[in-house]
């Protein structure tokens, strides 16, 4: 019996404390019609994949973060909310004065934008030079933002 | 009423004593105020500091520019600062830089362009005056440059392009042009004319012919998501409008010419064949009988001379007729006449089927007046036939006028009878004149036996005349 309290006690709550962050999703858009999206971001994100000139075979390799964290539906402000967070880790890359401009630009750019009741948690740093990855972060990032414009 | 001393040279404590009815014993607040020297006059507390600001977005570069200004010039902006802060990329806050002319300016590509901004007039640490804006509400375009004027002839406009350096930036790209033109002598009186191309037409209809104008424009951010105010002008172009006498097409020209030259044409054509041709035709003249019969008859030769008198016919023979004779005496008369000439026929007739060329002076003319004596001398011919001037020879004697023989119709008859229907004799013949001929021509058929054919057969003969005309 006391065995049994036990597990209910200090088993279940803890689960439910860490699903709930999975499930549950405070963030709303509130740039609704994109218009910072289009007229900002957007011309940030293509000035970086300029910069960023890497051979087409990254892309086919998607890293397993994008596994876990996707532009699904009704989660698109939140998967923003995180590839923002994501993003600002990369500013310390050092490549170049604009390029620094332009990844924060996407990245708060995209958190003004956004509203969201729970701070992000910030994962683990990537590599500092993961291009690639990198890369793939910010086509990720457009291609949210496309999915969300598509649906007005 | 709270009197608080705002002129301590250092920072101090503050007493502030209540004064009025309503103040009772022991009624004061002790508070510490920090005053640094050099403190703000109570005129510049009550001065409004209020400003305005406008952006110029990649002004230089990938640069942006904002500067701000106080409304009212006569402040005195000696230690007031301007600080913006929100909304700003990998900072919180930047100063402003202080220009001559009491502007605030700052350069920067830090703007995020995204939410809002605060700017705030600062002394010291000390916020004067805050305002949020949003820069991309408060965005200024550079001014169009490269004003160009251009006369088209063929189309008769002006071509107006101008140049701007918004064409090749990334954020403002869509603007709303004002190109404003003027005469010179009107003064202030400015066209306008909204576009968003960087290319105009001006109709020259709308101008004043030979006439200098001034010509300007400026630009104004024309999208959903950037805002903000006129620019400032352009440079001023001027041009100036062809003469209304210049602007002659030369195919007008050519056609005013022509048509001049035909007009005049006309006229001396028309006073040339006024009398001939126009005349007649607007206005007939009634047909003079005299000259009309004059027009008509051919006039005789220079030499034809026309006289009645006898004399003159002394070379032709012309037997006078007193009276009518009877059928039979005619017939009588005709067969001595004409038997001779019927053998000399039949020879000739087995020769040759033309007659001889002096057969036609040898053929006589049995006319009305002649036939009323005897007829001519001995001039037999073939049948006596009724017929048309122009188709036989002559039957005049040789000698007598050809002028007369050549074809002038006669009428003539071969007997004077009127009424005697039955008569074997030639019955006058009203439409058709003709000389009554004795034909040569005729082969193998005695002409006797026309003549002496009974009263039937004569007018079958002249029956079948009457046919063959």
């Amino acid at each position: 019996m006391f065995h049994v309290s036990f597990r209910y006690i200090f088993g279940i709550p803890p689960l439910i404390l860490v699903l709930l962050p999975v499930t549950s999703s405070n963030c709303h858009l509130k740039d609704k019609e994109g218009k910072g999206f289009e007229n900002v971001i957007l011309i940030s994100i293509d000035e970086l994949d300029r910069m960023l000139a890497i051979d087409s075979n990254c892309l086919k390799k998607e890293p397993n973060y994008f596994r876990k964290h996707s532009c699904g539906d009704k989660k698109e402000a939140a998967f923003l909310n995180r590839a923002a967070y994501k993003l600002e880790q990369f500013v310390k890359m050092n490549i170049t004065v604009d390029f620094e401009l332009h990844l924060l630009t996407v990245s708060q750019g995209t958190l003004k934008l956004i509203n969201c009741t729970k701070e992000e948690t910030v994962s683990k740093e990537p590599k500092k030079n993961d291009r690639c990855f990198l890369k793939t972060l910010v086509q990720k990032i457009k291609t949210c933002w496309n999915k969300i414009l598509r649906g007005r | 009423m709270i009197q608080a001393n705002r002129y301590a040279q250092e920072p101090t404590s503050l007493t502030l004593r209540c004064l009025g009815p309503d103040c009772t014993v022991g009624s004061s607040v002790t508070a510490t105020c920090l005053f640094l020297p050099g403190d703000l006059e109570d005129a510049e507390l009550d001065t409004d500091f209020s400003f305005s600001c406008y952006a110029q977005l990649e002004v230089d570069g990938s640069q942006h520019s904002l500067t701000c200004a106080f409304d009212d010039p006569e402040i005195n902006s000696t230690n007031l600062e301007f600080e913006i802060c929100d909304s700003l990329v990998g900072v919180n806050c930047m100063n402003f830089n202080k220009l001559q002319e009491e502007k605030y300016f700052i350069k920067t590509k830090k703007f995020l362009m995204i939410g809002k901004s605060k700017i705030c007039v600062k002394f010291r640490e000390e916020n004067l005056a805050c305002k949020r804006v949003e820069i991309v509400h408060i965005v200024k375009p550079e001014a169009p440059f490269d004003l160009k004027v251009i006369y088209r002839q063929r189309a008769n406009d002006f071509e107006v392009t101008f140049n701007t350096s918004h064409l090749q930036k990334k954020y403002v790209k869509k603007l709303m042009h004002d190109v404003a033109y003027c005469h010179e002598k009107d003064g202030n009186n400015w066209m306008h004319m909204n576009i968003t191309n960087t290319r105009l037409t001006l109709p020259q209809r709308k101008l004043q012919s030979d006439a200098m104008y001034e010509i300007k424009v400026r630009s104004i951010p024309d999208s959903d998501y950037y805002k903000g105010f006129w620019s400032d002008w352009s440079p001023s172009s001027h041009f100036k409008t062809p003469d209304s006498a210049e602007e002659m097409n030369p195919v007008l020209l050519t056609i005013g010419v022509t048509s001049f030259f035909s007009v005049v044409l006309l006229v001396i054509l028309a006073c040339a064949l006024w009398k001939k041709r126009i005349k007649p035709i607007i206005w007939p003249s009634l047909p003079d009988h005299k000259k009309t019969l004059e027009q008509l008859c051919k006039k005789p030769e220079k030499n034809f001379n026309v006289s009645f008198n006898p004399e003159s016919f002394l070379d032709c023979q012309i037997h006078k007729v007193d009276d009518i004779q009877s059928r039979d005496e005619v017939e009588n008369f005709l067969q001595d006449t004409l038997s001779p000439q019927l053998q000399e026929s039949e020879k000739q007739g087995l020769t040759g089927s033309r007659p001889g060329p002096n057969w036609p002076s040898q053929s006589p003319v049995i006319t009305t007046e002649t036939f009323k004596g005897e007829l001519p001398f001995g001039r037999p011919a073939g049948n006596v036939s009724a017929s048309n001037a122009s188709m036989l020879p002559s039957l005049w004697a040789p000698g007598c006028r050809e002028g007369i023989s050549s074809g002038s119709p006669v009428y003539q008859d071969l007997l004077l009878s009127p009424g005697t229907t039955d008569s074997a004799m030639l019955q006058p013949f009203p439409h058709q004149p003709g000389i009554l001929t004795l034909n040569p021509d005729v082969q193998g058929q005695p002409i006797l036996t026309s003549l002496r054919q009974n009263q039937e057969e004569a007018y079958v003969t002249m029956s079948s005349f009457y046919k063959n005309q």
